[in-house]
C-alpha cells in the first residue's frame, strides 16, 4: 500500500533556509511514517517554473516563504487539502503557518545595540519586501526605533532584497555619500556579512566605529563573528510539519504558530 | 459513601500536591526530608512518591548524603518538567493568543489568530483552532488549559458570566472546552491571569500582594494574594469617574476615557487643534504618542497628560483600598515605557498620601504574552499546586 506523502513546494531546495526547513519536515514525516516528495521551482532563478506536484493526490502540503503564487496556495486551502506555510502568509485566508518570532528577536538585537553598544545612528538592509519575515522585521525595527526616541530616516533604510550582491550595492552607494551612521542592522546574516566586509574594505573598524548585525544564524555567521538573531530552522520544519499532520488528524488550525529566536552576542556588535 | 470516597480522593491529591510542590521548590530532595517537611507519614509519602515516579512526574537521581547521625543514604528525587505540556490562552477582542509551555512556565511554542468582528460561538471556534495548533505541536502529554478572558468569570465553574464584547453572557466556557479536550480547563478574567503571570514568572519572589492594571479596549484590574487569584478584580471599565478638561469638567464611564477606541477618537480631535502634530492619521500606537510627545509635540503632549491623569486616579484607587506591595502596568500602552510610569506614579502622590504611594513598587509588564502565561501558571497551581 502506498504511504501517505506530503508535498514541499520551494523556490530552492539547496538554499541554507530551505534545506534545513526540508530536513526538519522529513525527520518528523519519516517518524511518523509519511513520504516526501520535493518541488523545487526556481533553483535556475532567470527560468523559474510552475508547481509540478500533483497536489491533490498528496496527503498534505508544506510551502516554504514565497515560493508560489498566494492564488496556488489557497486554491489548495479551499480544496480542503491540509496545508501549512513556513515564513509566509496568505493574506484573507486562515491558513495556517508556522514563523520564527521576528518581534521578539528585533526587539532583542535593537535593545542591545543601543543599550548595551550605545549605537543611535542605523542603517538598515531591508529584505524582499513582498515577504512576510522581511515586512515583519522592518516594521518591528521602525517601531524599536521609537522605543528608544530615534528618528527613522528613509535615506538610511537600503534596498537588499535578502541578496548579498544588492545589499553590497546599496552599501557601496551609502559609503560613496560619506553620511555617518554609528550600526548597521541587516534583515538577514548574509547581507551583514556583506556589508561588513566593504566597511572593512573602507577603512572603518567593526564594531569600534560601527556595529553590525544580522537576523539569523548560519556556520557562515558564526564564522565571521557576527551578532545576529538565531532561528532554528530545523525546527521550524518540524513544527509545520506537526501542523500539518495534525490537520490530517482532524485539527482545524487557523493562525500562526510562532518559535522563539536567540539573541547570538558575538564580535560585530559592541566595542570589547 | 461517595461523600466520603470524594473527601479521600481530595486529599490524595491535596498530599501528592503538597510532595509535588516541596520538590519542585526545592524544599525537600529526598522521601524521609519530605515526610518532615510535609507531616505526612512516611508509608504515605512513599506509596505517593511512587505514584509520581510512575506518572513520569519525579525521577530517582542517585543517592544523597547521609545524615549526621549516619545511616543509609538517602535517594534523591528531582520533579521533570518537561513530562507534561500546559497551554494557555488569552482573549483579546482582536486576538485570540496561547502559549505552549512545560510545567517549569517555559514557552515551547506560541500560536495567535485574529478575530474580525465577530461574536458569540465562533469566538469559541476560533478559540478552538488556536488550542488546535498547540495540542499539534505537543511534545509530551498535555496536562491542562488556563485561560483568561475579558470580563467577568464566576469562581470555580469557569462560567463567562458576562463579556459584552463577544455577547457572551452565563457562558459555561470550561465545560466547552473541557467536553472537546478532556483535560481540565481553569478560567479566569484576564487581569487577573496577568496577575498570576507577574507572581509566578516576572516579579520578584517576595511580591506577596501584586496587582496588574491592564489596558487595552477594557481597562480591568486583577490581583494576587497570598499565592493565589483574588477573583473579585476583573472589568473596571465602567466605572464613573470625573476630570478636568480645560476650563470644564466631564464625567463619565473610565472605558469613556481610557479605552483604545476612545484614545485614537481623542486623537484625531487632537489632530485638528493641532495641525502640525506628528502624530499618525492611521496606525496610532501607544509609541507613537510617547515618542510625539518627547519631541514637544503639543497633541501628544495633551494625550499623554490626559491618559497619565487618569491613570493616576485609578492607581490610587487602588493603593487606598488594596494597599498591594507591587503595581505593574500591561497591555500596548508598556509601550510608552518607564517615563509615563513615572508620571503616573507622581500624580497619584498628590490624590493619595505619599508615603503610601511610596511603600508600592510599579513596574511595566512588558510581555504581550502575560495573561496567556498567567493562565498556564494558574492552571498548573490548579492542577498540581506548583507556582513559585
Amino acid at each position: 500500500m502506498k504511504k501517505p506523502t506530503i508535498g514541499i513546494i520551494t523556490n530552492n531546495q539547496y538554499g541554507v533556509f530551505q534545506r534545513d526547513t526540508i530536513s526538519g519536515v522529513r525527520e518528523i514525516a519519516q517518524q511518523s511514517g509519511y513520504e516526501v516528495i520535493v518541488d523545487s521551482l526556481a533553483e535556475d532563478p532567470l527560468h523559474p517554473r510552475s508547481v509540478s506536484l500533483d497536489w491533490q493526490k498528496l496527503t498534505g502540503v508544506v510551502a516554504i516563504a514565497n515560493a508560489t503564487s498566494d492564488e496556488l496556495l489557497r486554491q489548495i486551502y479551499e480544496s480542503g487539502k491540509p496545508i501549512s506555510l513556513v515564513g509566509h502568509r496568505v493574506p484573507g485566508t486562515p491558513i495556517p503557518a508556522v514563523t520564527s518570532n521576528n518581534n521578539q528577536g528585533m526587539a532583542e538585537l535593537v535593545k542591545h545595540l543601543v543599550k548595551s553598544c550605545d549605537r543611535r545612528k542605523f542603517v538598515y538592509i531591508r529584505g524582499e519586501m513582498n515577504q512576510d519575515d522581511a515586512i515583519q522585521r522592518e516594521t518591528v525595527f521602525r517601531h524599536e526605533l521609537m522605543r528608544y526616541n530615534l528618528p527613522a530616516e528613509e535615506m538610511y533604510f537600503v534596498r537588499g532584497d535578502f541578496d548579498p550582491e544588492i545589499a553590497a550595492a546599496s552599501i557601496r552607494e551609502l559609503l560613496e555619500l560619506q553620511v555617518y551612521f554609528d550600526a548597521v542592522l541587516a534583515a538577514d546574516y548574509q547581507m551583514a556579512i556583506v556589508a561588513m566586509e566593504l566597511l572593512q574594505m573602507a577603512g572603518i573598524k567593526v564594531p569600534e566605529e560601527v556595529s553590525i548585525a544580522g537576523f539569523g544564524d548560519a556556520p557562515a555567521a558564526q564564522a565571521a563573528g557576527l551578532t545576529t538573531v538565531s532561528a532554528d530552522i530545523l525546527e521550524l520544519g518540524r513544527r509545520a510539519t506537526r501542523q500539518l499532520i495534525g490537520q490530517v488528524n482532524g485539527l482545524t488550525i487557523q493562525g500562526v504558530t510562532t518559535l522563539s529566536v536567540q539573541l547570538m552576542i558575538r564580535a560585530t556588535s559592541c566595542p570589547a | 459513601m461517595t461523600a466520603s470516597k470524594a473527601t479521600r480522593e481530595q486529599l490524595r491529591r491535596h498530599n501528592r500536591q503538597l510532595l509535588l510542590h516541596a520538590v519542585y521548590s526545592g524544599l525537600a530532595d529526598n522521601r524521609a526530608a519530605l515526610a518532615q517537611e510535609t507531616g505526612l507519614a512516611k508509608p504515605t509519602v512513599s506509596d505517593l512518591i511512587g505514584e509520581l515516579i510512575a506518572e513520569g512526574l519525579l525521577i530517582e537521581v542517585g543517592r544523597g548524603q547521609s545524615t549526621d547521625s549516619g545511616g543509609k543514604r538517602p535517594t534523591l528525587l528531582q520533579f521533570v518538567p518537561d513530562a507534561r505540556q500546559v497551554i494557555g490562552i488569552s482573549l483579546d477582542v482582536d486576538r485570540v493568543r496561547g502559549v505552549l509551555c512545560n510545567m517549569a512556565g517555559k514557552i515551547i511554542a506560541q500560536h495567535h489568530a485574529n478575530l474580525f468582528d465577530i461574536e458569540g460561538h465562533p469566538v469559541i471556534d476560533i478559540v478552538q483552532h488556536v488550542i488546535n495548533g498547540l495540542i499539534a505541536q505537543l511534545d509530551a502529554p498535555l496536562l491542562c488549559i488556563g485561560m483568561g478572558v475579558p470580563g467577568i468569570v464566576e469562581n470555580g465553574s469557569g462560567v463567562v458570566q458576562y463579556a459584552p464584547q463577544f455577547g457572551w453572557h452565563n457562558l459555561p466556557l470550561a465545560q466547552i472546552l473541557t467536553e472537546c479536550y478532556q483535560a481540565p480547563v481553569y478560567i479566569a478574567n484576564k487581569a487577573e491571569m496577568a496577575a498570576m503571570g507577574q507572581y509566578a514568572f516576572g516579579m520578584p519572589n517576595d511580591s506577596r500582594s501584586p496587582v496588574v492594571v491592564l489596558l487595552n479596549s477594557t481597562i480591568e484590574i486583577g490581583m494576587v494574594l497570598g499565592g493565589a487569584i483574588y477573583h473579585n478584580g476583573g472589568d473596571i471599565s465602567s466605572l464613573h469617574i470625573s476630570r478636568q478638561l480645560g476650563q470644564h469638567s466631564e464625567t463619565g464611564r473610565l472605558e469613556t476615557f481610557l479605552s483604545w477606541p476612545y484614545l485614537k477618537r481623542r486623537a484625531e480631535l487632537l489632530r485638528n487643534e493641532h495641525p502640525n502634530t506628528t502624530l499618525p492619521a492611521t496606525g496610532l500606537t501607544f509609541m507613537h504618542m510617547q515618542y510625539a510627545a518627547l519631541h514637544g509635540d503639543a497633541a501628544a503632549i495633551t494625550l499623554v497628560e490626559e491618559i497619565t491623569d487618569i491613570l493616576a486616579q485609578v492607581f490610587s484607587w487602588i493603593i487606598a483600598m488594596l494597599r498591594p506591595d507591587h503595581i505593574s502596568l500591561a497591555g500596548g500602552i508598556v509601550d510608552m515605557g518607564e517615563t509615563v510610569l513615572n508620571r503616573i506614579m507622581a500624580k497619584a502622590e498628590a490624590l493619595v498620601q505619599p508615603e503610601l504611594v511610596q511603600s508600592v513598587r510599579f513596574s511595566l509588564a512588558e510581555s504581550y504574552e502575560l495573561s496567556a502565561l498567567g493562565a498556564v501558571a494558574e492552571a498548573l497551581q490548579n492542577e498540581l499546586g506548583l507556582v513559585r
